[in-house]
């Protein structure tokens, strides 16, 4: 990097959340005139190192240098004042204030309103920076592109020189992300510092000057953008091929088709096909946004099939969801564990019965006595802490929640597991327990994992599918490693001969 | 320089959340105490006035009970509804439409022996009350209306209908002109138990409270109701019918409004007359609120806040304060209340700082 002292520097930062090290070590340089690219997945510690930044967090252990002096941002207010400005994904404007108004909402100014004062003002800046939104328009009619920059302007109205895009194109379309770009080379002409979060290649790959990778809270890889070749290159950095842990993979012999999906289009999906069988399990890998999250639900019963045909366990999809079929059947181990798979205000007997209320029912009524001494006896087998079963979903950690879910799906005997991202936000030790729960679940059902991970669909699988768009890429043998190989650029989204 | 941060508490309150709860009750007491005093009424005399009127004779405290009667069904019935975060503010209309459909079984068989006019009246009054629970569910599910708005529209509605009755055709024509129905027949009319002027309604109120309890704790359906009414997305997850629970609960939360209507349209006032309506189906959301949905409290709110009623009217007649004050009142409690609540999850920790 250049020999100038950056704008900021971080050295060692390290913060935990209980027993998951969300940042561990980071070393990073912002420089000014210079947009830093961080890629990563979801639970890569990225928010984590932005909220640090934005005083929102404090590190445990670790210095930020600011211009080359220590600091320490122990509260927003002081992030804003060194200069530090955020843009979220989720706008933060009043919607019913005009773009001048929104931007000047918190200036501690006169007591009156100068309105065309705020309105030269703001138009200058939105000159200067090549944007396009009026400042009289009233938020609530501009498309998100424009909220977007209205945000950017209450960040250039404050002289914020260290700026933070949190996944900007994410509600972007493809024009406006490029005026965003646009916007961002402008903003570094005039000596700004640009940090820019992202999880797409081809994105980072054209705006950054510097790119650093994370995986599981720690800086994996980093270099100048003249350093990578292409797409394909950044993906094989980013996904890397470090399997964690050897998982015994002793094959199991195939027994029926528990999952048929057919021709699926509609909801962002195009021609998805595939088909799972008892004993294998077959990881879906993918950059995040990229049709999962739609396959998954439309499997899993939440949202119904538009087109093309799914079958569960050799039923239609609406005569397997028309009945309650709580044992023997499909497991969902959702992504989002404290707000889908659990109720966070519940205790842990009501959360097990949640899917299991069905073996626990005579007539009209529910039998939670002998629910409660299940739980007891899973709490125990899968070593849940604290080992109550009253304590509240949310006061669990997301380890100990994730052991809870998967007790509680494991005990319903299923023929079908679909395990979405099963070990994020876990730490090590916590993901290889449920790596070697999902192995024994094999032997008696198919597992459909879907990760962005491939080291841990490595780990497990027996064929893995690469998604991209909407659409099944390819679904090759996990086994082969010169296929395995094609994987990184696949999940770029190149088209690959297997 | 010390500043003050708010502070989540990481362990439970317990039986100590009964201070904050005091305190909360004495903070709205002093700033009623200090409105007394704004229009020239002593404080003290004021509150102690209001206390003896409330609880202080036997007389008194009958009246609470009586008046606690429908306050109790009705609030019973709004928090099944609220434990499902479906907020039906229509409790006052089902009320209404439940008094309605008593009155209707009443006066077409005055004859009938009363071990069967009665459970007709309560079963006619629970229809018409569900039925009026059941359609904002209908439309809120069919069309996506909002039940707040829907279940206070249709408040107004039922008080229209039951005027239209009283004043036309049912009016009782050796009433002088006064929009009220005949008098029930014997048959019609719930007892009173012994020499009390309480009558059999406060059984109801034992039984229905404790189904109520019974419900929510032991049977599948009260268990998928208690998961919807913490997670609409992990119940839809679990494959719980919520579309169906929310009418299901609609029509309960009718039904047992219905049912206080009828108490108080057979028992209390032996005939249906516009004057039944006073506000209790508002009333009962402020009890569901202080009670925290609980049956047990409930039932002990119901009853201070009968007592707040009776009190009020005696300070009414004793020191000619209007009777808006009551509401004053309930309005203060309940918002010094829920406002201490914040102080079950959290508390405030001074910080230095540099």
């Amino acid at each position: 990097m250049s020999t100038q002292t950056p704008r900021i520097r971080l050295e060692n930062i390290s913060k935990n959340f209980g027993k998951v090290q969300a940042n561990a070590d980071i070393n990073l340089e912002i420089h000014s005139g210079q947009i830093l690219a961080l890629l990563g997945e979801n639970g890569a510690g990225k928010s984590t190192l932005m909220s640090i930044l934005a005083g929102q967090l404090q590190p445990d252990s670790g210095t930020i240098y600011l211009d080359g002096d220590p600091v320490a941002f122990t509260g927003t207010d002081r992030a804003i004042k060194s200069g530090i400005g955020m843009v979220y994904q989720h706008f933060k404007l009043v919607e019913a204030m005009t773009v001048a108004e929104n931007v000047f909402l918190g200036i501690p100014d006169t007591l009156f309103i100068r309105k065309k004062a705020m309105n030269r003002e703001v138009r200058e800046l939105v000159e200067q920076y090549g944007m396009s939104v009026d400042p009289d328009a009233v938020v609530h009619d501009l498309s998100m592109g424009e909220k977007q920059q209205v945000e950017i302007l209450k960040l250039l109205y404050r002289n914020s020189s260290i700026l933070i895009f949190d996944e900007p194109t994410a509600v972007l379309t493809p024009t406006e992300a490029e005026r965003l770009f646009a916007t961002m080379q402008q903003m570094i002409g005039l000596g700004k510092a640009v940090v820019f979060i992202s999880h797409k290649l081809e994105e980072v790959l054209a705006v950054a000057d510097y790119i650093a990778i994370l995986k599981r809270g720690r800086v994996v890889d980093s270099m100048p953008r003249s350093a990578v070749s292409g797409a394909a290159e950044l993906a094989r950095r980013m996904v890397g091929r470090t399997v964690l842990l050897e998982v015994d993979k002793e094959p199991v012999e195939l027994r029926q088709t528990v999952l048929k999906v057919a021709q699926l289009n509609g909801m962002g999906l195009e021609d998805v096909s595939f088909e799972l069988q008892q004993g294998e399990v077959l990881g879906l890998v993918g950059v995040a946004g990229n049709g999962q999250r739609a396959l998954v639900e439309t499997i899993c019963g939440l949202r119904i099939p538009e087109q093309g045909a799914v079958r569960i366990l050799g039923q239609d999809w609406r005569k397997f969801y028309s009945r309650n079929n709580w044992e023997q059947s499909l497991s969902y181990i959702p992504e989002d564990r404290l707000g889908l798979a659990t109720c966070r205000g519940l205790d842990l007997v009501d959360n097990f019965l949640l899917t299991t209320r069905g073996g626990f029912c005579r007539g009209p009524w529910i039998q939670r006595q002998q629910a409660k001494f299940k739980v007891e006896s899973l709490i125990e087998k899968f070593d849940i802490r604290p080992p109550d079963a009253h304590a509240l979903a949310w006061q669990l950690s997301g380890g100990n929640l994730q052991k809870m879910v998967l007790a509680r799906e494991f005990y319903r005997r299923p023929h079908l597991i679909v395990a979405e991202q099963p070990t994020q936000g876990l730490d090590i030790a916590a993901a290889e327990d449920v790596w070697r729960l999902l192995m024994h679940a094999r032997e008696q059902a198919g597992v459909l994992l879907v990760t962005g991970d491939l080291g841990e669909a490595l780990a497990l699988s027996d064929r893995i599918g690469v998604m991209f768009a909407g659409k099944i890429l390819g679904i090759v043998d996990a086994g082969d490693a010169e296929q395995v190989a094609k994987i990184p650029e696949m999940m770029a989204g190149m088209s690959v001969d297997i | 320089m010390q500043r003050y941060r708010v502070v989540k508490r990481q362990e439970r309150l317990g039986w100590r959340s009964c201070f904050v709860f005091l305190v909360a009750i004495g903070l709205s007491l002093l700033l009623s105490a200090l409105l007394l005093a704004l229009r020239g009424t002593s404080p003290l005399e004021g509150i102690l006035v209001l206390f003896k009127g409330g609880f202080g004779t036997r007389w008194a405290l009958e009246d609470c009970l009586l008046k606690a009667i429908p306050l109790f069904l009705c609030s019973l019935g709004v928090s099944i509804a609220f434990r499902l975060q479906i907020w039906n503010i229509g409790a006052e209309g089902q009320f209404a439409l439940g008094a309605v459909g008593a009155t209707w079984m009443a006066l077409s068989f005055p004859d009938l022996p009363a071990f069967i006019l009665l459970p007709l009246m309560i079963a006619m009054a629970c229809a018409a009350g569900g039925a009026w629970g059941f359609i904002p569910a209908l439309l809120r599910q069919k069309l996506g209306t909002n039940e707040i708005i829907v279940t206070l529209m249709m408040n107004y509605i039922a008080i229209q209908l039951l005027d239209y009755l009283v004043y036309g055709v049912w009016k009782d024509p050796t009433s002088f002109g006064f929009p009220m129905t005949q008098t029930f027949s014997d048959q019609a009319i719930l007892g009173r138990m012994g020499t009390s002027s309480i009558h059999w309604g406060i059984v109801h109120c034992l039984v229905l409270g404790i189904l109520f309890w019974i419900f929510f704790t032991f049977t599948r359906t009260g268990f998928e109701l208690k998961a919807c009414g913490d997670s609409v997305r992990a119940s839809r997850y679990a494959g719980i019918p919520y579309d169906r629970l929310v009418i299901l609960v609609m029509v309960l939360s009718g039904a047992l409004a219905g049912w206080a209507g009828f108490l108080e349209a057979s028992a209390t006032i032996n005939r249906l007359q516009p004057s039944i309506m006073v506000g209790y189906g508002y009333t009962a959301i402020v009890v569901a609120w202080l009670a925290r949905l609980n049956p047990l409290q409930i039932g002990i709110t119901s009853f201070l806040l009968a007592g707040l009623r009776v009190g009020v009217e005696n300070m009414q007649l004793d020191l000619q304060v209007p009777a808006a004050y009551g509401n004053i009142m309930e309005g203060l409690i309940l918002l010094t209340v829920l406002a201490g609540g914040f102080f079950i999850h959290y508390r405030i920790v001074m910080v230095k700082s540099a």
